[in-house]
């Protein structure tokens, strides 16, 4: 186990717009197994690194590495064994959610029959089935996030990257979508995510880093983190220069 | 084929099959019914052609195949963009997410684009058929020309989809395209006015020159001398698969959020405009200017209303052309100016005048939970009208100048009273149409139908009423042939409409209040990424 190449590296990663950095040499590693939670306050450049991750972006310079496979050069290899929940939508507005799946499946390389038993099972799972020949356009956007994270578990990737794959989803889909991923950690699966929510990275990753302006400015272990005196949201504060900003405005 | 290709298919294929123009079950009935006459109709229109191509003689397919092609080859460039911005197309980027080989994602692009073309595969079809049976034309002719002549138009369709899509996904193109568009339908106007120019009658009066695919592919069909010809169809269909295959390579590698980083780069405002948008500030006070200064921003910025204010002294000034060079022809011209204008603010009612809260949407709400009278939120919705249609009859008037039409001080006077006038009467109905029938808009969408079928109905009723003053005050000075006739006829109506306005203002105040509820759900409910359903 230990010879395995980690789950995801990334080393001295860059991303241009305009010739401003949105993503501004982050250096990255996440092992096998871990439940990997990046943070990072909005425009921080989490979005955009992990649609390079994704293979969605190409990036300016830097290196990406994901189960031992260079992204971009063995993308195809690597698409086969990740699962993913972009921020976008990648939904196909006119199928239903079930042809939707069954399409998923079928890309990933399932058998059509095993693909549509699949398609057919995650609707139940994630309470998608009662309306069947509803359009994907007509969906809600909890229904949207939900449909797109049972596509990204159809075909058992043994890495997810998902980009606030909790947001706009109901108490119970959340709680749903929490066990699964939690079960998929056990079996041996990767996970990297983005979240706004930081009691939920606090409560479900082993691992998290901290993205501002574009460059990694923590990275550490959960245990760490616990056993000091601040929570998760002090650290994240602290780090992103935000705490003084109300002092500031002293008539507030 | 792989099994991503037939899923792909498959997907391509649902995706029509649930094209639903209505709810529920009429829906599929719809949907179905409209598949069967579309594609029955080019069916139909195959046979004819091949009839036709079956029947002529070698002077007429000489004369008609090479302009028939080029319609087919016209028509598969466009049909792609049709039903890609109907949603009827699988979007090939999101393909891009699955392992899927990118040399195959291009044959994947290519296939849907045959389906995209399925129309001009059953004329071309039909054309090979009929020529087969024609025995002026030899049996490899058809045969050896059109499987090349497919392929080529296969890669020009997905390399042009490829290139418009991604020309597409900066905002300003988009408007520039909307509005080329709409110019494109007043060209029959201008060459009413300005005549067609001789070197296009003369090129469509005789026949293509051999250079042009559609003509080689013609010729070789035909039975002529196919080696040079077959030559230089390959190099079309080289040309073209470099073509389509780069730019498809280049959208795959296409950064969506590049391209809208570049949006806003160029969006915000100038130290030019930010003066002009603080000018309301200089003479009223908030909260009537602040709201003033928000519309004009927001407006502004908004690529919907900057299509629709383009299209006012552009569009507006072309379409009615014929009629002003006629009027100004026979000596009754003049007019014109308040004619075009009044068209200029037809066009603009949809956002300025019958709708006013459509581009708010959800956002609506924030004047019901602010502490300002709902009548100044109106009043400075109003103003604001006022002054953007101020400005676009400033505009009319400029581009009749350009054209060197006939513009006097006081027909530019005249354009403006009769329009001061007519838009109180406008706006009096338009807060009460705003409040009855509020329908959100999408901002970005430059092209689209603001008015839903009640408020059509609406407008359909009322229009001819509220324009009832003006008219008379025409009317008046058609009867007594005097200027101070039509003024002060003008001046009544005027003060009429003021009080007018009055009443209306206070209706749609106490309705706005009773209303509220069904006001903002309606505004909540679609059209656009910030609605809040």
């Amino acid at each position: 186990m230990t010879d395995q190449p980690p789950a995801i590296a990334v080393r001295d990663l860059r991303k241009c717009y305009g010739g401003k950095a949105a993503v501004d040499g982050l250096t990255l590693t996440v092992p096998r197994g871990c439940f990997f939670g990046f943070l990072g306050p909005n425009g921080a450049g989490k979005t955009t690194t992990i649609r390079m991750l994704m293979g969605l972006a190409p990036p300016t310079s830097g290196s990406i590495e994901i189960l031992g496979l260079p992204m971009p050069a063995r993308a195809v290899e690597i698409k086969r064994k990740i699962g993913v929940v972009p921020d976008e939508s990648v939904l196909f507005d006119r199928l239903t959610g079930g042809e939707f799946l069954e399409f998923a499946g079928r890309m990933y390389g399932l058998e059509r029959r095993v693909a549509a038993e699949r398609a057919k099972e995650l609707l139940e799972l994630f309470e998608l089935h009662s309306a069947p020949r509803k359009l994907i356009a007509e969906y809600s956007k909890g229904m949207r996030k939900r449909l797109t994270m049972a596509a990204a578990l159809i075909h058992r990737p043994e890495v997810f990257l998902m980009d606030e794959p909790f947001e706009g989803v109901d108490a119970v889909g959340a709680r749903l979508m929490k066990d699964l991923l939690l079960d998929q950690v056990r079996r041996g699966a990767t996970i990297f995510l983005t979240s706004h929510v930081l009691e939920v990275v606090e409560r479900l990753c082993d691992r998290v880093a901290i993205i501002h302006e574009g460059k990694l400015v923590m990275e550490g272990g959960m245990a760490a983190l616990r056993s000091g005196s601040e929570t998760l949201e002090d650290v994240f504060v602290r780090l992103v220069g935000a705490d003084r900003a109300a002092e500031r405005l002293d008539w507030l | 084929m792989s099994s991503q290709v037939t899923a792909i298919l498959w997907a391509q294929w649902r995706t029509l099959r649930n094209f639903r123009p209505a709810e529920g079950r009429s829906g599929r009935v719809i949907s179905v019914a409209m598949s069967v006459i579309w594609y029955g109709m080019w069916a139909g229109i195959a046979v004819a052609i091949g009839l036709a191509a079956a029947s002529f003689d070698r002077l007429r397919l000489e004369a008609a195949l090479p302009w028939g092609l080029m319609g087919v080859f016209l028509y598969w460039q466009l049909a792609p963009l049709m039903t890609g911005s109907a949603g009827l197309s699988i979007d090939t980027r999101k393909l891009l997410l699955y392992p899927v080989l990118p040399g195959r994602l291009f044959t994947m692009e290519l296939m849907l684009r045959a389906v995209a073309g399925l129309e001009m595969l059953l004329v071309l079809a039909g054309t090979a058929a009929g020529l087969l049976r024609n025995p002026a034309v030899p049996f490899w002719g058809p045969l050896l020309a059109l499987p090349p002549f497919i392929a080529m138009n296969l890669f020009a369709a997905a390399g042009m989809r490829s290139l418009i899509e991604r020309l597409l996904a900066y905002r300003r193109v988009r408007e520039a395209v909307v509005l080329l568009v709409v110019l494109t339908a007043a060209a029959p106007q201008v060459i009413a006015y300005f005549g067609v120019p001789p070197g296009i009658l003369t090129y469509f009066s005789g026949l293509p020159g051999p250079i042009w695919p559609w003509a080689a592919t013609a010729r070789i069909a035909l039975g002529e001398n196919p080696l040079p010809l077959l030559a230089l169809l390959a190099a079309w269909v080289g040309m073209a698969w470099v073509f389509g295959s780069r730019q498809f390579r280049r959208s795959l590698n296409f950064d969506q959020a590049a391209a809208s980083a570049a949006d806003r780069r160029n969006g915000g405002g100038t130290p030019w405009s930010e003066t002009l948008y603080r000018l309301p500030g200089l003479f009223l006070s908030d909260p009537v200017a602040a709201l003033l200064e928000k519309e004009l921003r927001s407006l502004v910025r908004t690529p919907r209303f900057r299509v629709l204010f383009l299209m006012g002294f552009s569009f507006g000034v072309l379409i009615w052309l014929p009629v002003v060079h006629g009027s100004v022809r026979d000596g009754s011209g003049g007019n014109y100016p308040v004619l075009i204008s009044v068209y200029a603010v037809v066009l603009l009612g949809e956002v300025l005048i019958w709708n006013v809260f459509g581009f708010d949407r959800a956002a609506a709400q924030l004047y019901f939970s602010s502490p300002v009278p709902f009548a100044k939120v109106l009043a400075a919705k109003n103003l604001a009208g006022a002054i953007l249609i101020a400005l676009e009859i400033a505009a009319v008037l400029l581009v009749c100048a350009a054209l060197r039409l006939p513009v006097s001080a006081p027909r530019v006077l005249e354009a403006y009273v009769v329009l001061l006038v007519l838009c109180v009467y406008l706006l009096a109905a338009g807060n009460l149409a705003s409040l009855y029938y509020p329908r959100a808009m999408d901002p970005e969408n430059a092209w689209g139908r603001g008015s839903g079928g009640k408020l059509m109905l609406f407008l359909l009723v009322s229009l001819p009423l509220l324009s009832i003053p003006v008219l008379l005050a025409y009317a008046a000075r058609h009867a007594f042939d005097s200027e101070v006739a039509f003024f002060a006829v003008l001046a009544v109506s005027g003060g009429a409409g003021v009080v007018l306005y009055g009443v209306s203002m206070e209706t749609a105040v106490r309705l706005a209040e009773r209303r509220k509820e069904a006001f903002l759900a309606a505004l909540g409910e679609s059209a656009g990424p910030l609605a809040s359903a």
